[in-house]
């Protein structure tokens, strides 16, 4: 279901956007006036210490958290709360453990009241690209950590949106899976044009996958430098053991050293 | 399989010890009949004991459903609405310090010596851990599970329906056996104050005749009422576990 395409080239727009948690007795200044604007196409990885605020900064794209200052705009509309073409993926894949693998990925277009037959060739689909054909039938609990979080890609890209949201949605995988994870989002992302932020710690992660990189200071978040990634796409996982990667994943680890210091 | 053997035969070793005590003499037969008369009595009274335990054993299927309705409503209700909560819940919590075999005897003031008496005494006693029951498995919803739900836009009632009521059954179903045992000696109070009929009645008439027999006779027919319900609600739990086909993050409750 293709969105009719709009003027606005813009996916999301942050512009001086702030956030700042009434807790007592000092009230907490997670996000300190951060304006970026993700293009169409784009994936924008955003990177940064755990804990530094860039979740916060994701809860607010996703509608999940208001701003306390500035401007949210989705497609040149202020954004107000959750919007019905974005996608969202955790830190947990968060699947209902009562329903089979094919079921949590159609579980966005049963809460929009979406006919099954409409969506299950997309559904099918993804399930067959993320490698988890075969498994359409089992639980939750029957599935690996990886492929758990392969059906939470697939749940959040089942409704075509054209933004995808994504909060370390790695982290709590081992290394190696990790590292397979990010080879199937390349994949994924060689097929598609659809926007994406992508917060995670790791410079491999975001090097690999995004065409530009922010990195956030420490709490509060605000945007310490902004880097165009220099490889054109399609990219293959071998781009990560090459030199200029590795220059590339060396630059960026100094600027977050000179940021933390 | 070597389990159910070694416990079935411990029974029959108890039985038999219990028989062989009181046929030696080392206990007088008035004061605890053996199995054997046990026996007798229920095979000598069918009818009598047959009725006394319909009307007991219907009671408490009644009693136990209409606290099962009540508590679970009352925990949705506490639980979709903090100022309720905070109004009702320190009532609901000082009910269940007073000792509340002490308030049959008003039961039978308010409502007299009948059905309603009885009922109204087990649902009072059989309630609680149903509510708590609902209130935890709905407090106790997956918090990623509710931040999709908003993601995607979900209303309340598919919230309630999709994600937090499936989350809320095992503990649901928690409270619902402990209300099952609640519910019958609720109802066997309430045979013991109204003095009128029921399996409770026939226990407080043989006892003051001095009819251990019949006593235990009685007792063996509550205890199969007991185990039938349970044995309901278990096969509910396991009708839903299947459904479900994923380990139940509750377990025992109460």
């Amino acid at each position: 279901m293709p969105e009719a395409p709009t003027l606005i080239a813009e996916a999301i727009r942050f512009d001086a956007v702030g956030k700042t948690f009434p807790t007592r007795p000092v009230p907490l200044r997670a996000v300190e006036s951060v304006s970026f604007a993700v293009r169409r196409g784009e994936f924008l990885a955003i990177l940064g210490p755990s804990g530094c605020g860039k979740s916060t900064l994701l809860m607010m794209a996703a509608g999940l958290e208001t701003p306390t200052e500035g401007r949210l705009e989705r497609g040149g509309v202020e954004l107000v709360g959750p919007h019905r073409q974005t996608g969202v993926m955790f830190q947990d894949a968060t699947l209902l453990p009562w329903l089979s693998v094919l079921d949590n990925v159609l579980f966005p277009a049963t809460i929009r009241r979406i006919p099954r037959a409409q969506v299950l060739e997309a559904a099918m689909r993804l399930i067959e690209t993320v490698g988890l054909k075969g498994f359409e039938g089992a639980r939750p609990h029957e599935l690996s950590g990886g492929m758990r979080q392969r059906a939470a890609i697939c749940r959040a890209l089942v409704l075509d949106p054209d933004l995808i949201l994504m909060d370390e949605p790695f982290s709590a995988l081992d290394a190696i899976t990790r590292d397979e994870m990010g080879d199937v989002l390349l994949d994924l992302w060689q097929h598609t044009q659809k926007s994406a932020i992508f917060v995670t710690h790791s410079i491999r992660e975001a090097v690999l996958l995004a065409d530009r990189v922010l990195v956030m200071s420490r709490r509060p978040a605000t945007v310490a430098e902004e880097l165009v990634v220099p490889f054109p796409r399609p990219r293959t996982p071998a781009l990560a053991d090459s030199a200029e990667f590795a220059a590339v994943v060396a630059h960026l680890r100094g600027v977050i050293a000179r940021n933390m210091a | 399989m070597k389990a159910v053997l070694t416990s079935t035969l411990a029974v029959l070793a108890m039985l038999l010890g219990w028989e062989a005590l009181v046929r030696g003499k080392a206990v007088s037969a008035d004061l605890l009949a053996p199995p054997t008369a046990v026996l007798e009595a229920l095979l000598r009274h069918p009818e009598i004991l047959l009725d006394q335990g319909i009307s007991t054993a219907r009671e408490t299927a009644l009693g136990f459903l209409l606290a099962c309705l009540i508590g679970a409503a009352m925990g949705a209700a506490l639980s979709s609405a903090a100022p309720l909560r905070r109004v009702a819940m320190p009532w609901v919590l000082a009910l269940q310090i007073v000792p509340k075999m002490a308030l049959a005897p008003l039961f039978v003031v308010w409502l007299g010596v009948g059905a309603p008496c009885r009922l109204a005494f087990a649902v009072f006693i059989a309630f609680f851990p149903v509510l708590i029951g609902t209130t935890a498995g709905l407090a106790g919803t997956d918090s990623g599970a509710l931040r999709l739900c908003r993601v995607l836009g979900a209303g309340w009632w598919q919230t309630v329906l999709r994600v937090r009521l499936p989350y809320a059954v095992p503990q649901l179903l928690a409270g619902m056996k402990t209300a099952a045992t609640m519910a019958l000696l609720g109802v066997v109070i309430g045979e013991f104050v109204t003095a009128q009929q029921g399996l409770g009645y026939v226990v407080m008439f043989a006892a003051s005749l001095g009819e251990t027999a019949l006593v235990l006779a009685a007792i063996t027919l509550l205890c199969g009422i007991g185990v039938a319900l349970y044995g309901v609600v278990l096969l509910a739990e396991w009708a839903f576990a299947r459904w479900y086909s994923a380990p139940m993050p509750a377990g025992e409750f109460g």
